[in-house]
Order: structure tokens, then C-alpha cells, then sequence
């Protein structure tokens, strides 16, 4: 039962840094994707 | 661009069903080990990681003295990107070998060769992610390629610590092939293909990500140009 919790627990916190290491990736690309999209708008209205 | 993103579309439904392949090989097909028990299963998520730790931080050291060689910014960004996965891979093998020493050493951590060389390799990658902070921009990539060729050093030293010191971490693979059973092998290589296919598809995201930031930086430099001028003519 002990072995159950200790393999569970291994997996379970492999995915969680897995998981977090993709949102952070999707974040930070949607981030860089609205900068690019004002960036391209203000240059844009200037032009 | 529409290839790329059906490519990795793609990518990513084989890399789904390889995992779920994976988890049916370990949880149904791979026998339970008699000595051990059921614990050991963490065996196929602690080896891939470990090899995929040891395989991104080549990939930056390779990357790093084509950064040197040719000066071209697209080894910078595939050194960092890779750097950064390494650290999240050796920190997955920092965190499920202790879980799974401590029902099998009765202890969670010891100052064992292997163990103790895998944390200095975790904080030498650490260190280099951390310099490319701090770093001022123009030396930020000169730096890092320099650091990720000597970073590397450790990555043999971490691989050969328990062939070359007295060690109580196990031995699966040696010379004369893997000490486990069939299927036992038969699910790790399962594994190991599932978590490589992770690792492209986290370092394909990870350089396009860092392209896109790149970009970002050139345009903000070009308009900050720009402005500079601008204000010149004006005072002059």
C-alpha cells in the first residue's frame, strides 16, 4: 500500500511539472503573441 | 506556417498516444518487481527523464559552440530553449528518486556519487539559466555558450559516477546490455520513446517561443531607433 502511495505520488508530481512547464510555454507565447499584435497595429496607425 | 502547425498537430496526437501507450506498458504489461514491489515502476519515468536531461544539455553544448562558431543567434535560442528543458527533466529525476529511495534506502536523500552529481549538475543548469537574466544583453549569448560548454562537463561525470565510485545507486544498464526482464526493457524502451517525443514537442514550443520574443526585441530596437532619430532631426 505504502509502494502505491510512493509510485503514485512520483507520477503524479511528474505530470504536475510537466503541466505547469506547458502553461507556462502556452502563456508566455500568448503573451509575446498580443505584444507582436499591438506592436503590428501601432505601426500600423502610424504608417 | 499552415504545414508547421498540421505537423505539430499532428506531433502532438502521436506524443498523446505514445504516453497513453507508455502508461498501459508500465501500469499493465511491465511485470512487478519481486524484491521491490510495485515502487519500482518510478524506474520508467526516473531513467528516461535522467537520459533526457543528459540529451538536452548536450544538445546546448553542442548548440552553444555552434553559437561561438558561427555567431548566429538561432544556436543561442536552441541552447537556452534546450538548457531550460534539461533542468525541468533533471529536477523530474531529483524529485522521483528520492520518492523512490526512501521506501527502498529507508532514507530520502544520501551523499551517494551519482545522487550528489546529479544535483550539481542541476544547479550548474540553474546557474546558466539564471546568468542569462542577469547577463547585459550583449553578452548574454557569448556568456552562456561559453558556460554551456563548460556546464557540460558534469553530464559524463554524473553518467560514469557509478562506474567510476563506490555507489549504491543500481546499475540497469551496463556493457553487456540491460539487467532487467523482457517486458520490463520492452516497457522502458516504450517509455523512453513516449518521453523523447515529449522533449521535441516541449523544444519545438520552446524555440518558437523564443523566436517570437526575439522578433519582439528587434521590432521594439528598431522603433526605439526610430524615435532616437527622430528626436535628433528634430534638435538639430
Amino acid at each position: 500500500m505504502a509502494g502505491t502511495l510512493y509510485l503514485f505520488a512520483a507520477f503524479g508530481i511528474t505530470w504536475l511539472i510537466i503541466f505547469i512547464y506547458i502553461f507556462s510555454i502556452s502563456r508566455r507565447q500568448k503573451t509575446l503573441e498580443r505584444q507582436i499584435e499591438k506592436i503590428s497595429k501601432t505601426l500600423g496607425d502610424h504608417s | 506556417m499552415t504545414h508547421n502547425r498540421a505537423f505539430l498537430k499532428i506531433f502532438q496526437f502521436v506524443t498523446f498516444f505514445m504516453m497513453l501507450l507508455a502508461l498501459y506498458a508500465i501500469f499493465v504489461y511491465a511485470p512487478v518487481e519481486k524484491s521491490m514491489g510495485i515502487v519500482q515502476k518510478i524506474f520508467y519515468l526516473h531513467v528516461p527523464s535522467a537520459f533526457l536531461a543528459f540529451f538536452a544539455f548536450f544538445i546546448t553544448f553542442i548548440a552553444s559552440i555552434l553559437y561561438l562558431y558561427k555567431r548566429n543567434h538561432r544556436w543561442d535560442m536552441i541552447a537556452f530553449s534546450s538548457a531550460e528543458i534539461g533542468v525541468i527533466f533533471c529536477t523530474i529525476v531529483l524529485i522521483t528518486g528520492p520518492i523512490w529511495a526512501k521506501p527502498i534506502w529507508n532514507v530520502w536523500w544520501t551523499w551517494d556519487p551519482r545522487l550528489t552529481t546529479t544535483l550539481i549538475l542541476w544547479f550548474i543548469y540553474v546557474v546558466y539559466l539564471m546568468l542569462r537574466r542577469v547577463a547585459g544583453e550583449n553578452q548574454r549569448s557569448t556568456f552562456s555558450a561559453v558556460f554551456g560548454i563548460f556546464g557540460f562537463i558534469n553530464v559524463p561525470i554524473t553518467f560514469l559516477a557509478i562506474r567510476l565510485w563506490r555507489t549504491i545507486h543500481p546499475l540497469v544498464i551496463t556493457g553487456k546490455g540491460i539487467s532487467i526482464s523482457t517486458p520490463m526493457t520492452h516497457t522502458l524502451i516504450i517509455a523512453s520513446v513516449a518521453f523523447f517525443l515529449l522533449f521535441l514537442l516541449l523544444l519545438i514550443n520552446r524555440i518558437v517561443l523564443e523566436k517570437m520574443r526575439f522578433k519582439v526585441e528587434e521590432i521594439r530596437a528598431f522603433i526605439e531607433d526610430k524615435i532616437h532619430l527622430e528626436h535628433e532631426k528634430q534638435g538639430g
